[in-house]
């Protein structure tokens, strides 16, 4: 920002400083240069005065000196040639008896950031490495660091890496942390400095004199250490033991960072390690400091994603203060809805209930969000409370709560009833577009019970002509069809106005398209109308799984103590805001390239330990098993989300239902397979059991239907990789559903494609089909299933991957099959 | 444009869609800040940085700077340039932290010319030293160390709909603060009635307390602490913070305050707060202040007290009763009557709770004491530890139940 009469400013400087007067008086001479920077710190352009400065570097005075380099570093790449002129000083004061002078000389000297100086400072530096204070090698080291980071082309010069690795044992553990820290970014193409066993223990070994940040930087760089035996393993574990339990939150987090890297093939250690965290994490979450708090909050949320248990009792530590800033608040409403259980959701609900009044519109909109959540499993205390907030008739309230409202609905059915109760006239407390279009799609789809549902469209419809959003007039278009559907004689008259007014007068494009579509739609026929727009509903037999699925820790291991799970929830909270749930659409995560994959030796010792049980039941799982040639690995990232599933599952559905039913499917992308897995106790099997053993396997199941229920199902999926040639790998997505009907004479199709050949079975009672025993026999292809009146046990499981890839396939289905086989036996 | 240039128009920004976060981004990079009085500092990363380590060092600045200037704010920035510029130079190089502990700062860094010319000649002793909080060869007439102990507690209560006032949550934050002024290098050891120390030695008399994520001064003996509990260090000198530590008990609130908040809409608010002391009848609370909030909108206050005086602050919409001393086991009551406008606020109110600010001398909630306090120097000089004990409040709310 330049000042009014920096000229004159500058020139008057510039007399001063070339005064001999003032340059002979000490005292006189400093304050003029005090002036100089001051301005310069002002914003005022004193790049002109450079050449008078490099003259007043050479002084005896170290405050003059600092402040005479401070100029310099600021302005010496507007100057190049002339700040050859300060080398020779900086030169000079490197030899200089007083330490700290040669520090800040060697210091400056990389400051100045000039490639063509580089020659004249690489010896100093060399020489500053064994200098004989700690404070000079300290700074020596990073002007390495420096140097090469102005000419990253250059070539790395190994004799100075040999220095620096040696300097590794310096007494002084600042230059021991530099070294590492100027390595790391010196080797960075080469994946930074290299840690091998004696430079580990080494390392550890001096821990405890490093201070917070030195520990910090040695605990992240250690992570690369891979231990050779499981001894030194627990040898460094217990060495670090102390650390993980450290006051100072950075040092805690670094640690555990590194508890879980180096154990991340044992599970139950890092288990073990969390739990150890779980006091400091939530002192952590007491900190003065909001951006500490901040900080904590978001990696908690990290680690329940794995163990969602681990706060359970500490729910009150994550109660809002009142002058808390929004993020804060809205950071602990999101792990609340976590932490929610039996005992403490009365509590818990409570304390919501009072945020949704808070000032913040923000922070109330995420409180009456965070109860919808809660709803899902708790769906009649949260409903009353949102009931009762619609009483407020505050705008930005309702608003929140018809959206929330609208989520629950679709996920719990059976809340449909209450929340029909509760919309009448909550119409007119509503202003914003998100909140309307959640109205109009709630009286869209449940509009045969809202009784006043016809007028309140209808005041809609009166006001479309100056109606802004685009989502509520295409949110209205769709609403007023569906009405029609089920009370044509009250909407007719206004569906006929609204078609009318929207392809006859509307200027949007994307609105008199969807206005035409469906006018198009009416002339086919009442039957073919009500089959597009009633075509999607949630399935009321499947109840959600309360709570997340516990992620392994390797999902989020890499990105702990780091930026980014402070940059997550923000991303999440903006996908929040959306529009209908049959328009969600999944943004996957930021991380999902982080992808944790299951690698083929772990499914290995699965069907190792469950061959016992395998033998008895005795599958076509086993020759599947051994046909398995090619490493096949499954993975749950990217997440797929309920929603998401449904869709793809419906589609393909449809795109088969197209299809000739005696013909097999197959397209390139796209396959279908039906198998029948004699599995008798796992529709009685509990939820929680069988998604923990699918967990182990990296099979994510997204509803269940409860036990004991007919027909009995369950939705999964996973990501399969299998790697063919040398470097092609292959990923495919598998849906997957596992229907028990429990009927014995039903129709049972079976298809399966196995490469060329198709063979289509149809099932039925009079049809002699081999036990399945027999039918593994001749392998692969030729298998046939049984649908017989005795196998009424046998358990459907529908499988539709995309792309196509038969042996991905196989594998799946073999590995599913030994763990249905295994949880199996568990129950007999 | 330099990076930071972005960063104040972002931060407009985001207060203006209400979306205020430490971390925000602006292409590849990514701003981290905190806030000091009308100060920001920011750091800027463009790498997935460890986040709390950079919290920690911008807050570790604001210390360092506070220790420099008493008071951290433009002001004391503007001048002190000379003196800031002096410190980042110190505290950072090339984005890593350097030397941040201020005791050592002091030495390479001398605010006055005057000391200058002493400086050039003497190497700072902590550049070489094993110690490198405290310096060699410091001399006191009349060697004394003074130990305050502090504890802060905090309280959440909130009132049920049968109007029964519960403890939400309620800890105890306590700190142990030394002012040394002893010669030489003496070496201290601090004895407390920890109830781990009195299991590990059997002894088994008296109160003990259980501590909590107790930290440390750098300078306490972390090794000895973990294998038999001892607190043995060598201080810095004059003034410091020796260690903190939390109790996480279920305290009793020291100051019960009960309420009733009568709000006639359109014409007046009526209010009554019972204020009961709720620790021993010898202990006195001082200053007591009950801050209780009212709406924006009230006006023409009229107040009764039992004792203290009340007096309304309308630019922060609360009625502020102080008692200037506040004996144990007493009760007393205040009234406050305010009218309301016809025309009513219509926008929104949060429910603000009633705080409670005191301090009790003399007493600790927590029951902890300091049992002795050795000092070995080996010149052999005789030093007298004081102690005092205080307990003031932390965040003490009590929510409104209207």
């Amino acid at each position: 920002m330049p000042y009014l009469g920096s000229e004159d400013t500058v020139r008057e400087l510039r007399r001063a400083l070339s005064n001999p007067n003032i340059q002979s008086d000490q005292l006189r001479y400093r304050n003029t240069i005090l002036k100089v920077i001051r301005a310069m710190s002002q914003g005022v352009d004193v790049s002109g005065l450079f050449s008078e400065m490099v003259k007043a570097c050479a002084t005896v005075d170290i405050v003059q000196k600092k402040l005479v380099y401070v100029f310099l570093c600021s302005y010496a790449s507007l100057n190049p040639e002339l700040s050859l002129l300060v080398i020779n000083t900086l030169r000079k004061d490197c030899q200089d008896p007083n330490p700290m002078v040669r520090s800040l000389a060697l210091r400056n000297m990389t400051n100045l950031r000039l490639p063509s100086l580089v020659e004249y400072v690489e010896q100093p530096l060399t020489a500053g490495l064994r200098d004989r204070a700690a404070c000079v090698r300290r700074v020596a080291v990073l002007g390495f660091a420096k140097l090469h980071n102005l000419q990253t082309n250059s070539e790395i010069d190994a004799a100075v890496v040999n220095e620096l690795y040696s300097l590794l044992r310096d007494p002084d553990p600042v230059v021991m942390v530099n070294c590492l820290r100027a390595l790391e970014e010196i080797l960075k193409e080469e994946g930074g400095v290299a840690i091998n066993k004696p430079i580990t223990h080494h390392l550890l070994n001096r821990l405890k004199e490093c201070d917070v940040w030195g520990q910090c930087e040695v605990l992240r760089i250690l992570q690369r250490y891979r231990p050779q035996s499981e001894d030194e393993l627990f040898d460094i574990l217990s060495l670090l033991d102390a650390s993980l339990v450290s006051p100072h939150p950075p040092v805690m987090a670094a640690t555990l960072s590194l508890f879980l890297s180096l154990c991340s093939g044992l599970p139950a250690v890092s288990l073990a390690a969390l739990e150890r965290v779980r006091g400091p994490l939530l002192a952590a979450c007491g900190s003065m400091s909001r951006e500490m708090r901040f900080t904590a909050l978001c990696h908690i949320q990290l680690l329940l994603r794995s163990v969602p248990g681990l706060m359970g009792v500490h729910y009150k530590r994550f109660f809002c203060g009142y002058a808390e800033p929004a993020y804060i608040k809205q950071r602990k409403m999101q792990v609340l809805v976590e932490l929610v259980n039996d005992e403490n959701v009365a509590m818990l609900l409570d304390e919501l209930r009072g945020y949704c009044t808070d000032v913040n519109t923000d922070t109330a909109q995420s409180a009456i969000s965070a109860i919808g959540h809660i709803g899902r499993s708790y769906s009649d205390r949260c409903l009353e409370i949102l009931t009762g907030l619609l009483g407020l008739k505050q705008e930005h309230i309702t608003s929140a709560v018809v959206q929330t409202m609208r989520d629950l609905v679709w996920v719990c059915p059976q809340c449909s009833d209450t929340v029909c109760l509760a919309l009448e006239g909550c119409e007119e407390s509503l202003q914003d577009s998100q909140g309307r279009q959640a109205l109009l799609w709630l009286l869209g789809v449940y509009g045969e019970r809202v009784s006043c549902a016809p007028y309140t469209l209808e005041v809609f419809i009166d006001g479309v002509r100056s109606e802004t959003s685009l989502g509520v007039k295409m949110e209205l278009l769709t609403a007023t069809m569906r009405l029609f559907l089920c009370r044509p004689a009250e909407t007719q008259d206004m569906l006929g106005r609204l078609l009318h007014y929207c392809i006859e007068e509307e200027t949007d494009m994307c609105v008199r398209d969807q206005a035409l579509l469906y006018y198009r739609l009416l002339h086919c026929g009442i039957e073919e109308t009500r089959k597009v727009l009633h075509g999607r509903r949630s399935d009321p037999s499947l109840g959600v799984l309360i709570g997340r699925p516990a992620e392994p820790i390797s999902q989020w291991a890499c990105s702990f103590n780091t930026l980014e799970p402070l940059r997550q929830g923000t991303i999440e909270t903006e996908s929040a805001s959306r529009g209908s749930p049959e328009h969600v659409t999944f943004d996957p995560k930021p991380n999902t390239d982080l992808s944790d994959t299951l690698n083929y030796s772990h499914i290995e010792k699965v069907h190792s330990g469950s061959d016992s049980t395998t033998q008895r039941t005795d599958s076509s799982a086993d020759i599947l098993a051994s046909n398995i040639t090619v490493p096949l690995s499954l993975s749950l990232s990217p997440a797929l989300s309920p929603e998401e599933f449904e869709h793809l599952w419906l589609q393909q559905q449809a795109l088969h239902a197209e299809q000739d039913p005696e013909k097999m499917k197959e397209e390139e992308d796209y396959t279908y397979m039906e198998e029948r897995i004699h599995c008798p106790a796992i529709p009685h099997c509990s939820p929680q059991n069988l998604q923990a053993a699918m967990q182990l396997v990296n099979i994510q199941t997204l509803a269940f239907t409860p036990p004991h229920t007919l027909p009995w199902r369950v939705y999964l999926y996973t990501h399969t990789q299998r790697t063919s040639s040398a470097d092609m790998t292959h990923s495919t997505l598998i849906l997957g559903e596992l229907l028990y009907t429990g009927e014995a004479n039903q129709k049972v199709r079976v298809k399966k494609g196995t490469g060329d050949r198709e063979v289509v079975v149809e099932g039925r009672e009079d049809v002699q089909i081999k036990e399945q025993e027999e039918a593994t026999g001749d392998g692969l292809s030729g298998r046939e299933l049984s649908g017989k009146d005795g196998e009424e046990e046998g358990v459907k499981v529908t499988l539709k991957q995309q792309p196509r890839d038969d042996k991905a396939l196989k594998g799946f289905l073999s590995i599913l099959t030994t763990v249905l086989h295994t949880l199996s036996s568990d129950r007999a | 444009m330099a990076e930071i240039d972005h960063f104040m128009p972002l931060l407009m920004q985001h207060e203006e869609e209400g979306l205020i976060c430490p971390v925000m981004s602006h292409g590849s990079v990514h701003f981290m800040w905190i806030k000091h009085s009308n100060l920001y500092l920011v750091a800027t990363t463009n790498k997935n940085s460890n986040a709390s380590l950079v919290y920690s060092f911008l807050y570790k600045l604001v210390e360092v700077f506070t220790e420099y200037f008493k008071e951290l704010e433009e002001e004391s920035i503007q001048d002190n340039f000379v003196v800031v510029y002096e410190l980042l130079d110190e505290l950072m190089d090339f984005g890593f932290p350097q030397t941040t502990d201020s005791k050592i700062l002091q030495e390479y860094i001398t605010q006055e010319g005057a000391k200058l010319e002493v400086a050039k000649t003497k190497v700072p002793t902590t550049v070489t030293n094993a110690v490198s909080w405290r310096s060699e060869g410091i001399k006191y007439k009349k060697n004394e160390v003074f130990i305050d102990v502090i504890e802060s507690i905090n309280v959440l209560v909130r009132w049920n709909v049968n109007a029964n006032g519960s403890v939400m949550s309620s800890d105890i934050v306590g700190s142990i603060k030394l002012k040394t002024m002893l010669s030489g290098m003496p070496e201290l050891r601090l004895g407390l009635n920890d109830r781990v120390l009195f299991a590990l030695t059997g002894r088994d008399k008296g109160k003990t307390v259980v501590m909590e994520d107790v930290k440390f001064h750098q300078c306490v003996r972390l090794s000895r602490f973990e294998s038999d509990r001892t607190i043995s260090f060598i201080p810095p000198d004059g003034e410091s913070e020796l260690m903190s530590y939390r109790i996480n008990t279920h305290v009793k609130p020291l100051i019960w305050i009960e309420s009733v908040i009568e709000k006639f809409s359109h014409s007046r608010v009526e209010i009554m707060v019972k204020a009961k002391g709720q620790f021993k009848k010898q202990s006195v609370a001082n200053n007591v202040e009950v801050r209780v909030p009212v709406p924006s909108d009230a006006d023409s206050p009229k107040f009764k007290t039992s004792t203290g005086n009340a007096k309304y602050v309308p630019e922060k919409n609360l009625v502020v009763w102080t008692i200037k001393s506040f004996p144990g086991g007493k009760e007393f009551l205040m009234r406050a009557h305010f009218g309301l406008p016809s025309v009513e606020n219509d926008e929104m109110e949060g429910k603000p709770p009633i705080t409670v600010k005191f301090e009790i001398p003399y007493f600790t909630v927590s029951g902890i004491q300091v049992r002795y306090m050795k000092i070995i120097e080996k010149s052999g000089y005789q030093a007298l530890p004081w102690v005092r004990y205080i307990t003031q409040s932390g965040d003490y709310q009590l929510r409104t139940n209207v």
